[in-house]
């Protein structure tokens, strides 16, 4: 992230063991980059006692042992760390790139018809419009390190189910609200499913467990349902891994 | 030498330590023993370090057998406890011979129970604990037949030094009634309540059937939102109060997933935490506001007298010659001042 000095900011008790910290300014990306300038600057400064930062769009939540430090002490070194923003470059690694194959509609997209029909535009287009932006990964979200992302220019906020599903299969590919995302385990949610990504997201035998992290781009790519069994068994991997690896066994084996 | 322990009776259990704390950066709730001040005192009761692997027993029975000699301690819920068949005590460090059974019956006031052994428990980790998480499906949840491997085996202890007045030393055991107090700071959206948010310390709460590790459900007048804006995801912290339906109050727990969009009105304590973590469904919950420097203050001292507990426990298996060496922990300088 680049060098830029943060965002005004509020910071709100929550509770004993945490604080949220707000940034105000009118200018979304400015909020963004330096909610998540403070949590990578947290993390670096290694201060006993601090649990660690979870960054989202406007907001982090800063999560620390009471026994060995005071929400007053962590509330100083949040102000530090802000101040330090305008500074340093921060953590400047360049954003990674993601190829995500995506089978959508039918039993892997169930919602998709019904997205269309709430946006008053054709299933290609929602999948058109869904496969040609290109999407920053905003933060890690729940369940299990879900990549939460602003999502695709559909022509209204996508409402969220009136009954929420009690189980979403992993590598479901959902939007909700002006959101998207790709679900890295099963679990139950109520955001429309319009595709799902044969490709295994969350690798618990490996660390970070997600491959992706906020900052990185990610691109969806439409493939059909009989391929879906091909990439099943690969992980999502930064893009000139995998997926090249994919491409020319493919053509490979064509005739 | 090792030991080894074979579950004859599950029950509900689980093999945890008290959580992963470097799991919300990465999307992953904390989790971890829910009452942790008695995870913590079962450690220290058996020797080992406050973070050790032990099991977590919600609810329904549970039966072991000793294939080594070990030393144990079991703590939280009051519940009816033998060793070889013989009545024995919680909150106390307990020798269980070769071939004997540990039997664990009976909770019905609190609703978990801790079981710490000597040398603690070998199990797989992920970001540094062995604490389940149900969403990414990791973890030990233990099953009849399963084998646990201690990394100590204690011989046979004579008794009677266990019965120097260990407790006498200053270690409270938790009340556990079916009428709970539990005390919580204004949580950051408490502004968006308006004057409803008083509902939550006049009202007397019901604990839901569907309360589990994430949240407690409560039944009860519910404080309303006055302002209606979609709220970004953001983080949650343990024991953040939430009004998401007219129905129920939400208390999210230790499993709580790391980011949502709902107003936090409250946010409980870290000894709250522990008292809620042994509400059953059906009891009765009351909340009591506090200030942030009154809470911490509060898990000071409650920490403190678990310090005090591990000088007597250090002192007690120096005697005996209990092969540990004393596991001193400095209180931080914060913790003092």
């Amino acid at each position: 992230m680049s060098v830029l000095a943060a965002a005004p900011t509020e910071i709100y008790e929550s509770g004993d063991s945490a604080l949220r910290v707000v940034a105000i300014s009118e200018v979304s990306e400015h909020n963004w980059l330096t909610v998540h300038g403070l949590a990578d600057w947290l993390e670096d400064c290694g201060a006993e006692g601090l649990h660690g930062a979870v960054p989202t769009y406007d907001s982090v939540l800063v999560e620390f042992d009471p026994i060995l430090v005071s929400a007053r002490q962590v509330r100083a070194f949040v102000k530090l760390g802000l101040l330090e923003l305008g500074r340093s470059a921060g953590s400047a690694t360049a954003p990674r790139e993601f190829d995500v194959p995506v089978v959508y509609g039918g039993e892997f997209g169930p919602d998709l018809e019904r997205v269309a029909q709430h946006q008053g535009i054709s299933v290609d287009d929602v999948i058109r419009l869904h496969t040609e932006k290109t999407y920053t990964v905003r933060c890690l979200g729940a369940p299990a390190g879900s990549p939460m992302m602003d999502g695709p220019a559909f022509p209204k906020p996508v409402p969220r189910l009136k009954d929420p599903r009690l189980s979403v299969p992993a590598g479901a590919v959902a939007v909700a609200g002006r959101q998207a995302v790709i679900a890295p385990a099963v679990a139950p949610g109520g955001w429309c499913v319009i595709g799902q990504t044969p490709l295994s997201v969350l690798n618990i035998r490996r660390e970070p467990l997600v491959p992706y992290k906020p900052g990185d781009i990610l691109r969806f790519r439409q493939i059909r349902a009989e391929d879906f069994g091909q990439y099943q068994g690969l992980e999502l991997e930064p893009q000139g891994l995998v997926l090249a690896d994919v491409d020319r066994e493919k053509s490979g084996a064509r005739p | 030498m090792s030991g080894e322990i074979l579950i004859q009776q599950p029950g509900n259990s689980v093999v945890t330590d008290l959580g992963r704390t470097r799991g919300p950066r990465f999307g992953l709730p904390v989790n971890g023993a829910l009452d942790q001040y008695s995870a913590r005192a079962a450690n220290i009761l058996a020797g080992n370090q406050d973070n050790h692997p032990l099991v977590e027993i919600t609810a329904l029975d549970f039966r072991m057998k000793a294939t080594t000699d070990i030393l144990i301690a079991v703590t939280g819920a009051p519940l009816t406890l033998t060793v070889g068949g013989r009545p024995s005590s919680q909150w106390e460090p307990i020798s269980v011979r070769a071939g004997e059974t540990v039997s664990i019956r009976g909770i019905n006031r609190g609703l978990r129970a801790y079981l710490a052994i000597h040398g603690s428990i070998e199990a797989e980790t992920l970001l540094g604990s062995v604490a389940p998480d149900t969403v990414v499906g990791f973890g030990l949840q233990l099953k009849e037949g399963t084998s646990l491997l201690t990394r100590k085996s204690v011989g046979p202890v004579r008794q009677p030094y266990f019965d120097l007045p260990l407790f006498r030393l200053g270690l409270e055991r938790p009340r556990m009634d079916s009428d709970l107090l539990v005390d919580v700071t204004d949580g950051p959206d408490v502004a968006e309540f308006g004057a409803s948010g008083e509902l939550l310390f006049t009202s007397e709460y019901a604990v839901s059937g569907r309360s589990n590790h994430i949240g407690l459900r409560l039944g009860g007048e519910l404080p309303e939102r006055t302002s209606n804006g979609e709220v970004l995801s953001r983080g949650v912290p343990v024991g953040a109060v939430e009004v998401p339906s007219r129905e129920e109050l939400l208390v999210l727990h230790r499993g709580r997933g790391v980011t949502a969009g709902y107003p936090v009105l409250a946010v409980v304590t870290s000894t709250g935490l522990d008292v809620l973590a042994q509400a059953r469904p059906g009891d009765k919950v009351r909340f009591r506001k506090t200030t942030v420097a009154e809470a911490t203050a509060t898990h000071r001292r409650s920490r403190a007298q678990l310090e005090t507990l591990r000088e007597s426990v250090n002192t007690v298996f120096g005697l005996l010659g209990i092969g540990c060496r004393p596991q001193w922990q400095d209180l931080p300088v914060a913790a003092c001042s």
